[in-house]
């Protein structure tokens, strides 16, 4: 079992949906409240997806990978002890620029990710609109929209799983210039985020 | 490769003026609320009127309706009777160990295992544990709890801590293990261990709150009163004393949300389920531990030797040096049996305080060692300064306001 089993570790600020995200994957029973800092250790669960089984990993929220405190030194350990891990990285769409320093630190360390657009419900309703296909096309990593609370996203963000991407921090800041002409990789992807994610 | 952190910075500037747009923005009322509750003037108002509510609906439905209205009736009435009858041989070992007292009317004082052990866990507790999880999750889920962190900052700073330290704090009232866990929001040890210890010696957990409120009604609110006021002395002390930093923390507060009902129920069943599994467990093998201790005369001895300290330093009678080896196992056991236990409302008062400044419950240890050795065994010694002094301290008051 273990060596078919992927890992799949849920970083992201804190208060910005993991655990809602992470019980709606796997059914599991973390702790959720409307309050920074809830999850102060880690919980795994497990999602099985188009035969693949994932071991989900649910961290505490971080603001950066230089943790400050106790919680976010959990969720930094976390990311060191699962160097072949695909990292979701979830995203508060309400306010998306302050998730994304964790999301660059993230794609720096070379890991796979996606991304997961979450509380877009609450972007609607505050007038805010992510443009999830420009995110996606400059991170060069699938992005989701998601609403933990109300389900919405949740069958399409476990079936990107696997389209998980590296991406190369010198084009991501290339793109995000609107350089977006770059050659085909060898692996067949240009990252350019056309197809919806590979 | 990795980007300095300016870079890194531009870069997400560059990529969310790309991305985000934002249109206009009504102001909701959930955003009128959010500021209203932040600012002094009015926040300290409605929270002020938010934890008496709590305070008051937790003790009319866990004390009086529950509990009172319905357990007592059942268990006095109904189980403890039929218990003492059915049960062979009152005079056996076996009979003192489960069904406790022969002559006892009610089941505070028969000390046995499955009559003052079923009573206390299920009659007493569970109900205050439900309950007070119920509005916990409310307030956790609304979106509260930060905002009381905002409110409580200036004063928490005076005892070494942030305004967030109320989270903790408010999770040690309903249990301390996942509040000693949650201390590690806190960002320097210092803070970590200021919160931990003050966890472990004067928040009392739910379970112990709802034992007071039913065993010593008119008194609890003194007993509550000797906690804060220690927390806050004993807090400003360690905040002297400990050397390290207390910096400034920004605090992330959430808007308002509905709870969602689904996730309250989920919590509640949770935390009930994990109640009823590892709580109600200790309690009936509390009395057990204790009623065989009591046979093998261990606590007697004790009590002898321990008689000096209680009686002219605490004021309290020996007697209470039994209960004081039960709230190693769960406090809410150790109050019910100092219930049984003639003595002044003013013993009574302290004995309880005493029981709850005393020893953390052998749960909480396990979690305070997990979170490191060291801070458990300053803790430990703190804790045994503190119950010498404050136990010390609020006899003298008793006798200088003539009550002791």
């Amino acid at each position: 079992m273990a060596d078919t089993s992927k890992t799949v570790l849920m970083m992201g600020n804190p208060n910005v949906g993991k655990s809602a995200l992470f019980n709606r994957l796997t059914g599991g029973d973390a702790v959720v409240s409307n309050y920074p800092g809830t999850t102060v250790d880690y919980t795994k669960g497990v999602l099985i997806e188009s035969g693949q089984e994932y071991e989900v990993i649910d961290a505490p929220g971080t603001y950066s990978l230089e943790a400050r405190d106790a919680a976010e030194g959990v969720a930094v350990r976390l990311i060191s002890e699962n160097p072949d891990a695909t990292v979701l990285i979830v995203l508060d769409a309400t306010r998306v620029e302050r998730g994304l320093y964790l999301a660059l630190e993230v794609i720096e360390r070379g890991c796979p990710v996606i991304i997961a657009l979450n509380m877009i419900d609450a972007a609607r309703d505050r007038q805010i609109a992510v443009d999830a296909r420009m995110l996606q096309k400059i991170l060069g990593a699938p992005v989701v929209p998601t609403s933990a609370t109300g389900g919405e996203g949740i069958r399409n963000l476990a079936e990107t799983i696997r389209k998980a991407q590296k991406a190369d921090i010198a084009n991501v800041r290339a793109r995000a210039d609107g350089r977006f002409d770059e050659p085909a990789r060898s692996g067949g992807c240009a990252e350019c985020g056309r197809c919806g994610g590979c | 490769m990795a980007l300095p952190v300016q870079e890194r910075w531009d870069l997400v500037d560059a990529i969310a003026r790309k991305t985000v747009t934002t249109g206009t923005h009504r102001q909701t009322l959930g955003d009128v609320l959010g500021d209203l509750t932040v600012r002094p003037l009015t926040g300290i108002s409605v929270a002020v009127a938010v934890l008496y509510a709590f305070w008051s609906i937790f003790s009319s439905f866990a004390g009086a309706l529950v509990t009172d209205g319905f357990m007592v009736k059942a268990f006095d009435n109904y189980w403890l009777p039929w218990l003492q009858e059915v049960w062979p041989d009152p005079a056996s070992i076996h009979y003192f160990l489960f069904v406790g007292d022969p002559l006892a009317e009610n089941c505070f004082e028969a000390f046995g295992m499955l009559t003052s052990g079923l009573f206390v866990s299920i009659g007493v507790v569970l109900p205050a544990v439900l309950i007070f999880y119920l509005m916990m999750t409310v307030l956790e889920d609304s979106g509260y709890l930060p905002r009381l962190a905002v409110l409580m900052d200036t004063v928490f700073h005076r005892i070494g801590l942030h305004g967030y330290a109320i989270v903790p704090a408010i999770l040690g009232l309903g249990c301390n293990v996942p509040a000693v866990t949650a201390t590690r929001v806190l960002e320097t040890r210092k803070q970590r261990f200021i919160m931990m210890s003050l966890l472990a010696i004067f928040i009392p957990c739910g379970a112990q709150i709802g034992v007071m409120l039913e065993v010593i009604p008119e008194t609890v609110g003194w007993v509550m009163l000797y906690l804060v006021i220690g927390f806050g002395i004993f807090g400003f002390v360690l905040d002297r004393i400990i050397p390290g930093s207390n910096p400034e923390i920004l605090i992330d507060v959430p808007p308002y949300h509905w709870p969602l009902w689904d996730n309250v129920a989920k919590k509640l069943m949770n935390r009930t389920k994990s109640f009823l599994k590892d709580a109600v467990p200790f309690v009936l093998f509390g009395v057990l531990i204790v009623n065989v201790l009591y046979l093998a005369g261990i606590i007697g001895a004790l009590a002898d030797l321990l008689e000096p300290l209680f009686v002219i330093w605490f004021g309290v009678p020996k007697e209470t040096v039994g209960p004081l080896v039960a709230a190693f196992l769960r406090k809410d056991l150790a109050v019910a049996q100092l219930s049984a236990i003639a003595m002044t409302p003013y013993q009574m008062i302290t004995s309880v305080v005493l029981v709850s400044i005393y020893f953390p419950c052998v749960a909480t240890f396990v979690v305070m060692l997990r979170e490191g050795w060291k801070e458990l065994a300053a803790a430990v010694a703190v804790l045994v300064a503190t119950v010498f002094i404050y136990g010390g301290l609020i006899h003298a008051v008793g006798i200088l306001m003539g009550v002791a």
